[in-house]
């Protein structure tokens, strides 16, 4: 075992003392003044040391970071060094002013990232975890947490097709895990498990937290298997003692951009398309250019025991047509108190926000790029202005003027979601810490949707239709834990966590609609439709209630900083399985060893290589599945005499066989790892490979129906299909992400982040259970017309997860219809896959002097798309004639295609891209107010270009079908591009950012 | 102070990790489920839980994609052509209209989960009441009319009763299943009442079941029971209980629980119990105009022309057909502007008996449709119909076409003359089995009869139009291959 370093620091006394033996020799003195400030934030840092290099001449910033130093002749290095910051020498040459911006120690020793129940210092870390700080944000109008981290993280795949501002991203971490609705990581916010997005702003995040694999996530048990994200909001000042006021404001212009090319009126009509006399370009119509406000204004700040922030964030949010948008007003108070020396810690965090959403059918995007483009938008007959309030419509299959579609549906939905949470920490000795945490996070939708009396579409045949519906979700969680520091020797440091958690989570809901209307009074008075039973109708309600129970431990080592091993394991109990399965176990170890500390490893500052193992767990959709619950059936007049009411019950049938084995699925993960750090922390990066298993999946399984349930002894199936624990999934993958710190001469400095995933794409072992389950599974219809029963998606046994099939055309007739080598679905070959083989982020952060410039670029290759426009609207046979068509680079044009619309390979698309998510120039107006302690202007722009050979709207990786509303089978089912896609966006944002001080 | 502090802190996780892994109790708290059932001394929890039963069967019988749609577009007298992209499907109705459909086909499926999701219901309800001999006698008639659909169609199922244990069921022989359900009614018929609602199995529902089962014997087991069928028919017929309408229609009426005619209905509302979408499956786009829907039809379901054909003009009952001009409610004509240049009568609509071809760019407009049902101004996309599973009509037939295989030809003549003289059609004073048979086409047209009529008379194999000979073994549908996924211990149809 050998230590460098007491060499290094020989060395480099012999040269302080010759440099300073110099400098004395040719004393002259005159007196340099300067400011150091924070290169980020361009804060002044108060006491920082400013040193002559080779002398101990020296002195420290006052509060504002100033400081004087008188020189001597010879001085000629300026040494500007504080905790934290990378430290900076300066050529003081013949300035007698000077300006110092510290960069951040990103390599910092005492970085601490953000574990599960703690945080542990980097160097410590056994398993995949990765931090990402504000700096490191993706930039521009970001409306969600985590867009924050899109591309940032590899193995991280955030996704939002389009640019619909009401939608969610879909996140998946490492690929799929589950088949279920828990596909998303969890999040953990300041602590409280599971909390929703909408929760936090985000320009209030301090730093989220990735845990990637299995050991990592451990802790979180039953609902770590998809990975988890910890997100921890801002709760202090920058510094003791100071209040920092930031106000944050920009505005956002979205732009529709990359729209389907289509035929013109005149092409269409000589194609056979009826001409109604009047030349529209529906696209222009239905869309225009949206403006965005957002102001974030937050007061924090630190003050012996007490610390505190508060914030409110305001988005108002405008989609690309007129009736999509989106409002949000978010109110943080995040408090801290110490008390008893600080030996009594207490927290009390509060988020509240209100959410408007508006929406409109977005099928209103698919009508808008096929709609005949000879129809007038209004006409002025009678029929017209009676029916349908003066647009143009015609009785054809499947063809609604796009424009009256917007503006006759209407869909809102108000969300008010607040999470509270209150924490206690006690040291109860130095080094043994309980803590005990409430949190409360509750959800509350009230939703509101309308068909006018004069909407073509289904409002007409109703009567005008319309619908109010509440969803209240509340999530309630108490944990305590115990920590517990040691020194088992004077090398080995032991830490030991324990804890317990209850979780108690109930759902509820209400929604009635009504129909046959004399006024279009829609959802605020649901009393005025006549109609309240039956077709386009609804009175239901419906609650569910679970309990989950929790006690975990972990145990960590640290051997002399070069030996690291961490074991964890969590027990939990949930109400919702069998009751002989209602508990699972979810260990994890990992073990890790920094090799620089144990041999010489040149220009390696750290390379520490790592394994872990962990298994997680995921709950079930629903908690009533393994007791067969009787549903609804029809309401049933006993002695069929409509007079009589007296007699009229609702029918009880059971619509689900229960299974009172249901237990827990299990993913198992392998881990292995290395971190590394070049010259002192200039290159620094990590590798990982993991392989996981996941197996007992929870899916609705085909059974014998009508047979007696082996789930439920001494009953039988009442349906066709069963939840049981099934398959077994393989996947592995490969990440790398290095950053290059601060490359560049002088003032110019570049940061260049690179990180990029390879997968080893999901695998199919298994989709069965003994003699229940399935050789394949066939999901995603395209749809109608006329595609309606030949799903296109086939998992196989065997096969990877997501395979795309279809028949493939082997030529032409002379009359353009194709030949294809099979019309048999069975016999259909894989034409493409869904996921990505890989992605891949590289971010660019530029900096000079007070100017900054960030370049993020993302891509993905290796997936394929369903074009479904091309697979709907290319082709040019008669009946299709009702619709515009699509003339993509791809569509066959020689000859035309006369068959009728079908799957087949060429409408299968490689959709790899590389695209410039976001960019910011941005610079720091130097100020000289005493109040003022920063002022930065910027202007940003998203989605500026991509790079594709993709020709449908957004190539994007579609992880999920987007028409699918079962989580299960949506998750089976990626890589189709639907019609009703929200055109994609573009956007440019500019902004300012005030600090006072 | 602090001291308490301390010690809230310590025994609250110390309580909690007892607690923590105990059983937890899972509630429910939006249903009910089979122990509130047993605890539940309600009154009129029996008669909602048999009616629940029945309404099982009420489901999807007359929607698409239906044990319905398997009979009548396998048949002579229904086809879904493809227009285009429209209908094409994956080629489902294609191969079904051909005779060449696979195992599967998505209809195939949902038949058979229908019936025997129903079963499973049945046998719990049997199993939770044991000593309700009305409730049980009657449930087990219920589930042997189920099996009449299971071999009818699909022959040899797997028959499972309140008694059967163990995992995957079997196949039984056709032969079997007819046992099964022969000895289900007669063991349970004298618990039946004589009277009640048509909405319930009653003595003569039972008599009448019996019938259809005999009178298709010979096709099931190979023993014609030619005899048993007209006795039974004759108990029905001889009741008292039924008559024939005046009106053919008033038994398909929108509010037809009135007919003295219909035996035993599928009670379907609009409001209540849905699933009888036959105005959306059969009716062109614009149809919406001429009733006022509130959705839009789907333009699928027609008819083909020579079964149009074998209706004579005086034929009351050739009014099953939606023919010749549409128009609005308003009484404009309807204009189809986007009609295929190639349509002999241009824009305006019009149902013509002639359909150029089943695929793939069928005219829109090309085929008669179904209009044996009313379609009332305003109806929803489940229809207000009650669906006459049994009626009286049939059963005269049945008597008919058993007399005359017994060569009681008097017998057979006057039997179908009470059939043709309500249809407004002269009187047979001969009569073939031939003629007998398209008199049953035309009598029972669209009620899924047509397909067990062509078999049972020796036509199913024959070509028609846009379908060839078929091969022998398709006289049953194929168990559905994803009941054999689910259920390695059923063995396939023989051919397929």
């Amino acid at each position: 075992m050998r230590n460098y370093l007491p060499k290094l620091k020989s060395l480099l006394l012999a040269m302080v003392l010759t440099i300073s033996s110099i400098a004395f020799a040719n004393a002259q003195s005159r007196t340099l003044t300067g400011t150091v400030l924070d290169a980020s934030f361009g804060d002044p840092v108060p006491g920082a040391t400013v040193l002559i290099k080779g002398t101990t001449r020296g002195t420290a910033t006052d509060l504002d970071g100033k400081f004087s130093l008188p020189l001597q002749a010879g001085d000629q290095i300026l040494v500007v060094s504080f905790v934290g910051y990378l430290t900076q020498e300066i050529e003081i040459g013949n300035q007698s002013s000077i300006t110092i911006n510290l960069e951040e120690d990103i390599q910092s020793l005492q970085e601490a990232v953000v574990i599960g129940y703690g945080s542990q210092d980097k160097k410590e870390i056994t398993s995949a975890v990765v931090g990402v700080k504000p700096e490191d944000f993706n930039r521009g109008n970001v409306t969600n947490p985590a867009q924050l981290l899109q591309g940032k993280v590899a193995g991280l795949s955030i996704t939002r097709p389009g640019g619909n501002p009401n939608n969610g991203f879909n996140v998946r971490l490492r690929g799929l895990s589950t088949f279920g609705a828990n596909s998303s990581p969890l999040i953990v916010l300041d602590g409280v498990i599971g909390a929703s997005l909408e929760n936090v702003d985000p320009n209030d995040i301090q730093s989220i937290d990735v845990l990637k694999d299995g050991s990592a996530a451990a802790i979180y048990g039953a609902r770590g298997s998809s990975g988890v994200i910890l997100i921890t909001t801002t709760r202090q000042g920058k510094k003791d003692g100071t209040t920092n006021v930031n106000i944050n404001s920009f505005a956002t212009l979205d732009q529709a951009t990359n729209l389907i090319p289509i035929l013109s009126p005149e092409e269409f009509v000589a194609r056979g398309g009826t001409d109604f006399g009047s030349r529209t370009d529906w696209r222009d119509e239905l869309i225009d250019d949206a403006l965005s406000f957002t102001t974030n204004a937050s007061v924090s700040g630190s003050f012996n025991n007490t610390s505190y922030m508060a914030s409110v964030n305001y988005r108002d949010n405008n989609g690309i047509v007129n009736g999509v948008g989106n409002e949000r007003l978010n109110t943080r108070l995040n408090l801290s108190q110490g008390a008893l020396n600080n030996r009594l810690r207490l927290n009390v965090n509060l988020s509240f926000t209100n959410e408007d959403r508006e929406s409109i059918n977005d099928a209103a995007f698919r009508y808008a790029t096929i709609y005949n483009p000879t129809a007038p938008i209004f006409e002025d007959t009678e029929d017209a202005l009676n029916r349908f309030g003066g647009y143009f419509q015609r009785d054809l299959f499947d063809f609604f003027n796009p424009v009256a579609l917007a503006n006759q549906q209407k869909f809102i939905r108000e969300t008010k979601t607040s999470l509270v949470s209150y924490r206690a920490e006690f040291d109860i000795l130095d080094n043994l810490t309980i803590s005990a945490q409430y949190s409360q996070d509750r959800r509350n939708e009230l939703d509101g949707n309308f068909w006018s009396l004069q909407d073509y579409q289904v409002g007409l045949g109703a009567v005008g239709s319309a619908e109010r519906a509440t969803f209240d979700r509340s999530q309630r969680i108490f944990e305590s834990t115990l920590r517990y520091e040691t020194d088992l020797s004077d090398k080995l440091n032991m830490t030991l966590l324990g804890g317990v958690g209850t979780q108690f989570t109930s759902n509820e809901g209400f929604r009635a609609r009504t129909r046959q209307f004399l006024f279009d009074t829609g959802w605020n008075n649901l009393g005025a439709g006549a109609i309240r039973f039956g077709n386009n109708t609804n009175v239901s309600s419906f609650a569910n209630e679970d309990q989950l129970n929790s006690v975990f431990g972990r145990a960590n080592f640290n051997w002399d900083n070069m030996f690291f091993v961490s074991a964890s394991v969590r027990a939990e109990t949930y109400s919702g399985f069998g009751a002989n399965n209602q508990t699972g176990y979810f260990p994890a170890f990992s073990v890790g060893s920094d090799f620089t500390q144990i041999f010489d490893m040149g220009v390696f500052s750290q390379f520490k290589p790592r394994v872990s193992y962990g298994v997680t767990g995921n709950l079930p959709p629903s908690p009533t599945l393994a007791l067969g619950v009787f549903g609804n059936g029809n309401r049933i007049d006993l002695d069929g005499d409509p007079l009589t009411e007296s007699d009229i019950f609702v029918g009880l049938n059971q619509f689900a066989n229960p299974n009172r084995d249901l237990k827990w699925e299990t993913k198992k993960e392998f881990n292995v790892g290395v971190d590394f750090g070049i010259w002192n922390g200039k290159v620094t990066g990590s590798v990982d490979y993991y392989t996981r298993n996941i197996s007992d999946l929870l899916f609705n399984v085909p059974v014998a129906a009508g047979a007696p349930n082996p789930f439920d002894p001494g009953r039988f199936n009442t349906a066709g299909s069963t939840w049981v624990n099934l398959a077994d999934l393989r996947a592995a993958g490969f990440e790398f992400v290095t950053t290059v710190n601060q490359v560049g001469k002088g003032m110019l400095k570049w940061t260049p982040t690179f990180n990029f995933t390879i997968y080893d794409k999901t695998t199919i072992e298994s989709l069965s259970n003994g003699e229940l389950g399935f050789e394949e599974l066939r999901f995603a219809t395209p749809g109608s017309p006329g595609q309606n029963n030949n799903p296109i998606i086939y998992n196989r046994v065997g096969q990877n997860l997501g395979d795309i099939y279809g028949p493939t055309v082997i030529g032409f007739t002379e009359a353009g219809e194709y030949i294809l080598n099979t019309t048999d679905p069975n016999e259909w070959t894989r034409v493409g896959n869904g996921l990505p083989k890989g992605e891949f982020g590289f971010a660019n952060s530029f900096s000079y002097g007070a100017w900054s410039l960030n370049v993020f670029l993302r891509g993905a290759w290796g997936h394929d798309l369903y074009n479904s426009y091309r697979g709907f609207y290319e082709n040019a046979d008669t009946p299709s004639n009702t619709w515009n068509s699509v003339i993509t680079d791809k569509t066959p044009t020689n000859p035309l295609v006369t068959s009728s619309p079908t799957m087949n390979n060429t409408v299968v698309e490689d959709a790899s891209f590389i695209r410039l998510d976001n960019m910011e120039l941005g610079y720091n107006i130097p100020t000289k107010s005493a109040n003022l302690s920063s002022l930065r202007v910027y202007f940003a722009a998203q989605n500026l270009f991509t790079i594709t050979g993709y020709t449908g709207i957004d190539p994007e990786v579609r992880t999920n079908d987007a028409e699918n509303n079962d989580p299960f089978t949506s998750a089976l089912s990626p890589g189709i591009e639907r019609r009703n896609t929200y055109f994609q966006t573009r956007s440019f944002t500019l902004g300012v950012t005030v600090n006072f001080k | 102070m602090f001291k308490s502090v301390k010690k809230i802190c310590l025994v609250l996780p110390v309580v909690f990790a007892m607690g923590a892994c105990q059983e937890l109790e899972q509630e429910v708290l939006d249903g009910v489920t089979a122990d509130d059932i047993a605890n539940s001394t309600n009154p009129n929890l029996i008669d909602v839980l048999k009616a629940s039963a029945y309404s099982r069967i009420v489901g999807s019988w007359g929607g698409h994609n239906s044990i319905w749609s398997i009979n009548e577009v396998a048949s002579d007298e229904l086809a879904i052509p493809q227009k285009g992209a429209d209908w094409e499907d994956g080629g489902q109705w294609l191969r079904m209209h051909r005779h060449l459909w696979n195992p599967s086909e998505e209809s195939f499926n949902n038949s058979w989960a229908y019936c025997y999701s129903a079963i499973g219901e049945i046998n719990n309800l049997i199993i939770a009441y044991p000593d309700v001999t009305a409730l049980t006698s009657e449930l087990k008639v219920l589930r042997a009319l189920i099996y009449m659909w299971l071999i009818d169609s699909f022959g040899n199922v797997p028959i499972i009763d309140e008694n059967s244990t163990g995992g995957n069921p079997s196949n039984s022989s056709r032969a079997e299943v007819f046992s099964f359900i022969e000895s289900s009614i007669l063991d349970n018929i004298d618990a039946l009442p004589e009277e009640g609602s048509k909405y319930y199995i009653n003595y003569f529902t039972a008599k009448a079941m019996l019938a259809r089962l005999y009178i298709n014997a010979e096709i099931y087991t190979g023993t014609q029971r030619w005899a048993d069928a007209e006795a039974a028919a004759d108990e029905v017929i001889n009741s008292g209980n039924y008559s024939l309408t005046s009106n053919f229609f008033a038994n398909f009426g929108e509010r037809n629980n009135g007919s003295t005619e219909n035996i035993l209905t599928l009670p379907y509302d609009q409001n209540n119990a849905g699933g009888f979408n036959l105005a959306q499956m059969t009716l062109h786009y614009l149809s919406q105009n001429t009733y006022n829907l509130q959705e839009q039809p789907w333009n699928g379901y027609a008819s083909l022309e020579e079964f149009y054909n074998s209706f004579d003009d005086n034929d009351a009952r050739k009014n099953s057909f939606l023919v010749g001009p549409q128009f609005s409610s308003d009484g404009s004509r309807l204009l189809d502007i986007s009609v295929e240049p190639g349509d002999p009568d241009g824009e305006p609509l019009t149902f013509t008996p002639e359909i150029n071809m089943l695929a793939p760019n069928a005219f829109r407009q090309a085929g008669v449709r179904v209009g044996k049902f009313e379609f009332a101004s305003g109806a929803a996309s489940s229809l207000n119909n009650d669906y006459p599973l049994f009626r009286l009509g049939e059963i005269i037939l049945i008597k008919a076409e058993a007399a005359l295989r017994q060569g009681k030809t008097a017998d057979a003549l006057a039997a179908v003359n009470q059939i043709r003289t309500r249809a407004g059609m002269p009187a047979y004073s001969s009569i073939t089995l031939d003629e007998l048979f398209d008199e049953i086409g035309r009598e029972m047209f669209a009620e899924a009869n047509r397909r067990t009529a062509q078999i049972r008379f020796g036509k199913w194999s024959q070509p028609w139009w846009e379908k060839d000979q078929s091969a022998a073994f398709r006289v049953l549908f194929p168990i559905p291959l994803n009941q054999i996924n689910a259920n390695p211990n059923l063995t396939q149809n023989p051919g397929y």
